[in-house]
This record gives C-alpha cells, structure tokens and sequence, in this order.
C-alpha cells in the first residue's frame, strides 16, 4: 500500500503550496510533487488596456516583488515605443532597484532562509523564524534589519512616486528626477546598507560558515544538483541585475548561451507535466529529459547562486572580495576559462548576502554618480514599434515581460516568465531529492526532516502567487495522482 | 487616540480586494480627521506591522477563506481568533504575530489594540478588477459596521463571530 504524507500549507511560503510525497511498499519515496493554487486569466485582463498602464497592473500581481515587475514592464515599454530613455533616467531606475534588492534579500535572510541556520533545522517550527535569530544573534540584528527596511522604503518611495508599488516608469524613462537634497538622504542610505550588509556576511560567516555540522550540510548531496545557470551579465561578463545580456553557462561552467532577451523563445520552451497547470521552462537546444540533472537535461536554475555562478565576477570591490572566498570555499575550480559552478543548493543563501552587497555598494555609486540629479529624465515616445521584451532579475530569478500592442497602443498579448517559474523543475528535483535521501524505508518521519524538506525549496524563495499568474482561464484544472504502479490515487478537478 | 483602518489584498484578484474596496469606501464615508487614517497594503507579515506602528488602535479588513464558508460572510475577528485571514500573514517573512513581536522587541510602538474585519471571498484565483457579487454586497455593511465601530469605540466581534459561528472554523 503507499502511503501518503502531507506538508500543509507550507509555512513561511507565498501561495499556499503543497507537497505530496508518496512511498512505495518498502517505504522508500517513490515521488513528490509539488502544487501550488493556480492563478487563471492574467493574459485576458491585460489584453485591451493601454500598454503604458502595464507598470502599474503588473506591479500588483504580487504584493511582494511590486518594483521588479515595475522595472520589467518599463523596459518592455521603452521598446513597444522605441523609447530608449535618458542616461540619467536609466541610473534612477536602477537606483531604486537596488534599494528593493537590499530589502528583499535582507529580510529573506532574516526571516526565512537564515532561521534554517541560525537556530538549526531541527529546532522546533515555533522558534525557526526572526524572533528565534534575534535570540541568537542580539537585539541589535533585529533592529538592523527594521531600519534598513525602513530606510530603503523610504528611498523607493521619493524615488518611485509611492512607497509599495512604484508608479514612476514611464516609457522611454522616469516621470521625476532626483533632487540633491534627495540624492544626499540616498546616499547615506547606501553606506548604511553596506555596513549592514558587511554585519550580515560576518554573522553568516561565524554561524554557518564556522560550524562543520552547517558546513557538512550544504556541501551533502542532499542539496546537490549539477545544472545548467541563466543570469544577466553586463558587457564584461560582471553581475548585472537591472540591465546586460541573458547568459546561460553548462554544468562545467562553460558559457553556453549569450543572448539579448528579446530573443528569449528562441534559447527556453516550456514543458508541461498532466499534475500541475506550473510550466517548467527548459533551454531549446538541450531538450527537456525530465527532472534530471546533467549537461543533457535541458533544466536550468535562475536564483542569486546561479547569478554568481554566471557572472564571471562582480563590479564592486567587497562584493568581488566575497565572490572570490565563495568560490574557495567550495574549491570549484577553473574550467573553460573561468570558475566552474557552484552547484551546492543551500549556498544560495550566502549568494543572496553576497548579492545584498553588492546591491549595497552599487546604491552608492548610483547615489554619487554626478549625473543622478540631472533633469534629463525622459525621451518622450513619437511612435509604436508594437512589440517589446523587458528583463530584469529578479530577487527569485530572471523576470521577462513581453508585450505587443497594436497601432492605438492597447495591449495585444502579454507573456511573463517570471523568477520563480525560471525555477519549477529544479525545485521540484530539490523536493523529491531531499525526500528520497531522508525518507527511507519507512523511517518516522519527524519535524525536523520535513523541515529539511522544506528548506529544499525554501532556498529558491519561490513566489508562487505571481508564477501562476500567465494561466489560460479557459482550461479546467485536473490534478491526478499516481501511485507507483500508474493508478490513480486522486483526481482533483476544477472546471474553468 | 489615533486610528488606523487597513485594507488588506490584492487588488486585480477578484474577491481577494475586499479589504481594500472596503476601506476605500470608508474613506469617502467618513468624516474628515486627523484621529483616523484609512491605507491599503497588498502584502502582510512585518510590512502590515510597519505600517500601524505609532497609532492607538489598528482595525484590518482582509479576505478570508473557511471550509463551508457562505461568500460574502462576514467576520469580526481579534488577533487571538484569527488564525489565517488571506493576507494578513506574509509567506515571504512569517505571521503576523511574530512580526508584531518583533516590532514589540525593536521598540517600535505597536497598537495595543488590534481588530480584524473579515469578508468570506469566493474566487481568488481568477484576475479581475471586479468582485462576485455576493462578496461586493457584504462591502456596505462592513463600512457602516466601522464606522460604529469608530464612533463607539466598541468592537462587537463576539456578537458577530456568534452570528457566523456556523461559518467560522
């Protein structure tokens, strides 16, 4: 008989999920799978509107990453009206983006991945978030991570027109420009985020780093997976998270594809599985092989680790310091003329603090940069092109936009892929690996375990509530689950 | 004592807007003061605390989902009734409580009075700007119930919860 155990709803994740994992007569795992609710009818509520308000709807798919949708959209925009805009414009865009990248990686450090390590993965549900890391690392951590949200809230909100979702993109550039006495409140937020930043790191260092049980954990197999990367790289290859070239590097660290994201659908298509409407995008020349790892799986991973496993470097100088000693630590290596990838899963978190300085540091190159406060803030449209692709990565993972609109300038049809359905098929190989490896014949399963199970897919931070958003609301809903001999277990059916 | 009502959603998700539609309303209905503030968020967890630091009393207003629950179900709810209205906890940093106990601890002035307003929501998972219609004709009742609430300063949650305790889990 299988047995079935369920995870529900997963704490501390956006969207609700559910994890199904199912044993075979030994009791070993025979498979996982992982199912979010499914969000229907995005493409239909977009087609029609005015293609200018597109910042504005896609901004609030999800209260969560408002700004990255924001950026994604404008880009989009400044091609439908062949608008490129403003230096300057440009700078301030990529200002407050860094500002979000700040605040977001910062409190998923502290609230969500960090609690895993910090207080221990077998620690009880209860004491494994901030108020158990403020426990173990001061009072003084806690009331960091307040005043740095608060101080990059505020800067998004003087910078992008309204404190959550930013209305300030426009096509072909941004509706404001910077004061000084703006650009020196700014830049003081800046250094403040570097210092925290280098808090952050020191504490991840004497926590994690420093303990060979933690140590041992993120370098086991468990948390192994030898994929193909995507991030954005600029001219010369550094990290760049608001503009640059989409590069996808193979298992060895070999690049395997560079390429502007308009021609996106040439290099990823999606695959579909019959259990779950999530599409898992994979890379068109390798193929889709299943959840399988390896130079002939066509699965990539798009997440602060594979940023740092495509980048060839970063540009400012303590991030690069960090990047460096992250590659030694792991020993990856030189191969193909460069780094070889880091492949251990639960370094992701150390990637999303050596990200958040990076982001630290660059709001402050932005904020001193002498042409932030120029007026020269907008290229203002004469035509419609009617197509255009905007990417920018996202804190979970590269988020493209792509719109076509017609000659009055309404929205014809409307694609997302968006960070975390980058990520679909990894984390569900992450799921059903960790399961398989601390789930074995019949052994009670315990707190602690499906904690590591969930830290399987914690570390991808996935946002589920705006992956869904693309679905066809027309399509019913049909869930089936097997056993491992082929029979249904389970239909779960919803008429559209 | 200064009063903050928080609308709680997502506004293109159908009934999930609720909360926001509801304080929108009131924000019309009201009069002009400075005692009471109305916002809208569309995340939880520690933005939701941030965003009532400094006030007396917070008043949320949020979709909710029970078993068996009648759409358009209204709820009056305090924070030690409430396990999970659909937005008042963040996935992306924890609950509720464990952000106003971290506010608590930072030193930030949390309201020690706190209420929750809840709408029993049909269809969540469809994009739509517009509400079903059994959750959009709960919205004027709400608003009229806030606004008591406001002026008498006395929170009938008992008396409602007992009206909808079929409903509620």
């Amino acid at each position: 008989m299988t047995q079935r155990i369920s995870i529900n709803p997963i704490t501390r994740l956006e969207g609700h999920g559910k994890i199904d994992i199912f044993l075979d007569q030994e009791g070993n795992v025979a498979n996982t799978y992982f199912q979010v609710p499914e969000l229907r009818g995005f493409e239909q509520f977009c087609v029609g509107r005015p293609a200018e308000d597109m910042p504005n709807i896609t901004n609030r798919i999800c209260g969560v990453c408002p700004e990255a949708h924001h950026m994604a959209a404008v880009k989009a925009l400044d091609r439908v009206f062949a608008a490129d805009p403003p230096s300057a414009a440009k700078k301030i865009r990529e200002l407050l983006y860094m500002a979000f990248f700040v605040t977001d990686h910062t409190t998923h450090f502290y609230a969500l991945g960090g609690p895993d390590f910090i207080i221990g993965p077998d620690a009880p549900p209860a004491e494994r978030n901030i108020l158990g890391v403020i426990r173990k690392v001061g009072l003084d951590a806690g009331k960091q991570v307040i005043a740095c949200r608060s101080r990059n809230h505020h800067v998004i909100q003087k910078l992008g027109g309204r404190a959550i979702h930013p209305i300030a993109g426009l096509p072909g550039g941004w509706s404001k420009p910077v004061s000084e006495a703006e650009r020196i409140e700014i830049e003081a937020a800046a250094r403040a985020n570097i210092e925290f930043a280098l808090f952050s790191l020191k504490v991840f260092d004497a926590v994690v780093l420093k303990n060979p049980a933690y140590l041992k954990l993120i370098e086991s197999d468990v948390y192994l997976h030898r994929t193909y990367y995507m991030g954005t790289v600029d001219e010369n290859n550094k990290l760049n998270l608001y503009d640059g070239k989409i590069r996808v590097v193979d298992p060895e660290g070999a690049e395997f594809a560079r390429y502007d994201v308009a021609d996106y659908a040439a290099h990823v298509a999606e695959h579909v599985e019959p259990w779950t409407y999530l599409k898992f995008p994979f890379l068109k020349r390798v193929g889709w092989k299943g959840f399988e790892d390896g130079a002939d799986s066509g699965v990539y991973c798009a997440t602060p680790l594979a940023r740092l496993n495509v980048a060839d470097g970063l540009t400012t100088p303590l991030a690069q310091e960090e990047f460096e000693k992250f590659h030694e630590a792991f020993r990856s290596g030189q191969g193909n003329g460069r780094r070889k990838p880091v492949h251990h899963r639960l370094a992701t978190h150390w990637a999303r603090l050596i990200e958040l300085l990076y982001a630290a540091e660059h709001m402050l190159e932005l904020a001193t940069d002498p042409e932030i406060t120029s007026p020269e803030v907008r290229r203002i449209p004469d035509r419609i092109a009617g197509e255009g692709v905007g990417s920018v990565e996202a804190p979970r993972g590269t988020l493209m936009h792509h719109y076509r609109a017609n000659q009055q300038g309404l929205i014809e049809k409307a694609n997302l892929i968006v960070g975390t359905t980058n990520n679909h098929a990894v984390i569900a190989m992450s799921i059903r690996r960790a399961a398989q490896k601390l789930i074995r014949a019949g052994q009670i399963v315990e707190e602690g375990l499906l904690n590591r199970i969930e830290m399987a897919f914690r570390l991808y931070d996935p946002c589920l509530s705006c992956a869904t958003h693309a679905l066809p609301g027309s399509m019913p809903l049909v869930v089936s689950i097997r056993d491992h001999a082929g029979s249904l277990l389970r239909t779960v059916r919803r008429d559209g | 004592m200064r009063t903050i009502v928080i609308g709680i959603g997502n506004p293109v998700l159908c009934d999930d807007s609720v909360g926001l539609e509801i304080v929108r309303r009131l924000r019309k209905e009201l009069p002009e003061s400075d005692d009471v503030a109305t916002t809208e968020l569309y995340a939880g967890g520690i933005r939701l605390m941030e965003a009532m630091v400094g006030y007396d009393e917070a008043i949320l207003v949020d979709a909710i989902q029970t078993e068996n629950g009648r759409p358009g179900a209204i709820y009056a709810l305090d924070l030690a009734d409430v396990a999970q209205t659909r937005n008042i906890c963040s996935t992306h940093d924890g609950s509720l409580a464990v952000a106003l106990d971290l506010g608590r601890i930072t030193g930030l002035a949390i309201p020690p009075r706190i209420s929750i307003w809840a709408v029993e929501a049909a269809d969540v998972e469809t994009f739509s700007e517009a509400m079903t219609a059994a959750v959009a004709a709960a919205v004027p009742e709400v608003v009229d119930r806030i606004i008591a609430q406001l002026q008498t300063g006395s929170f009938l949650y008992q008396e409602i919860r007992h009206e909808n305790s079929s409903l509620f889990l």
